[in-house]
């Protein structure tokens, strides 16, 4: 899903701005709404992250009290992925450059 | 194949449909929840839009049609693994819709909670925000109901 996903049948290039963005590690981060119901949105987690009941729950008050959660964290093109997921969910949900690696 | 069936006061529920149908044309070109990417590319941005919004309107069409003429005789709609997950997602849909057109204005304390009295709002505030409970209440049926469906597909 990625719009810097390389073709292997091209030859090398130079890297533009936007490949070297692209490249390390990315968080997914759901962000809090006051509209979905918390048994949604866990049952969301669960389904789309395949988290376990009590993780599910734990990300879900997270989004809830502080506002935000990291659900995800790993490459830009599978985060991107997730994010469209959760979109579908009629979640809103953001990427964000992973700093800590 | 589990499947429940919630049979409905029509003189209720008939008139929160008309708030539903109203909604379903603004969902049919803007996404309930906007898109929070804002550095992707603006043609990747463009597709990802109207996929989403194609599966939003598959979702709304569907919840629209458990209201049919069988549902105005009966008063009966039925859920199942066929349909509770796309039910579940248009009731989303809609509901962060009614959020964005009426509800606004009684704060989202309020619409966390639902801990509102009824009678001391105006007319389309009140059809809007019962819209909002009874799509929540079919949410939590489905999802107390059908978790394992949704969660096995």
């Amino acid at each position: 899903m990625s719009i810097v996903a390389a073709n292997p049948q091209l030859s090398p290039s130079p890297q533009s701005e936007t490949e070297l963005r692209m490249e390390g590690l990315w968080r997914v981060v759901v962000l809090n709404d006051p509209v979905n119901l918390m048994s949604y949105v866990v049952m969301v987690f669960k389904k789309v992250f395949g988290f376990d009941e009590q993780t599910a729950r734990r990300r879900m008050l997270e989004v809830h009290e502080q506002g935000r959660s990291v659900v995800w964290s790993g490459l830009r093109e599978k985060a991107e992925a997730y994010v469209f997921t959760l979109q579908q969910w009629h979640l809103t949900a953001v990427l964000e450059p992973d700093e800590a690696h | 194949m589990k499947r429940i069936e919630v049979k409905l006061a029509l003189p209720v529920v008939a008139p929160l449909l008309d708030v539903i149908k109203e909604l379903a044309d603004s969902l049919s070109r803007n996404l309930a929840a906007p898109l929070a990417l804002k550095d992707l590319d603006d043609e990747f941005q463009a597709a990802w839009r109207d996929e989403l919004l194609s599966t939003q309107n598959e979702e709304v069409r569907t919840l629209l049609s458990l209201f049919d003429d069988e549902f105005f005789s009966d008063g009966v709609v039925a859920f199942d693994e066929t349909n509770a997950e796309i039910i579940v997602r248009a009731c989303a849909a809609v509901r962060l819709r009614l959020r964005e057109k009426y509800l606004k204005p009684l704060g989202d304390e309020a619409l966390e909670s639902g801990d509102l009295d009824l009678m001391t709002l105006d007319e389309p505030l009140r059809r809007a925000f019962m819209c909002y409970l009874f799509l929540a209440t079919i949410q939590e049926l489905i999802i107390q109901h059908l978790d394992d469906s949704i969660l096995g597909t």
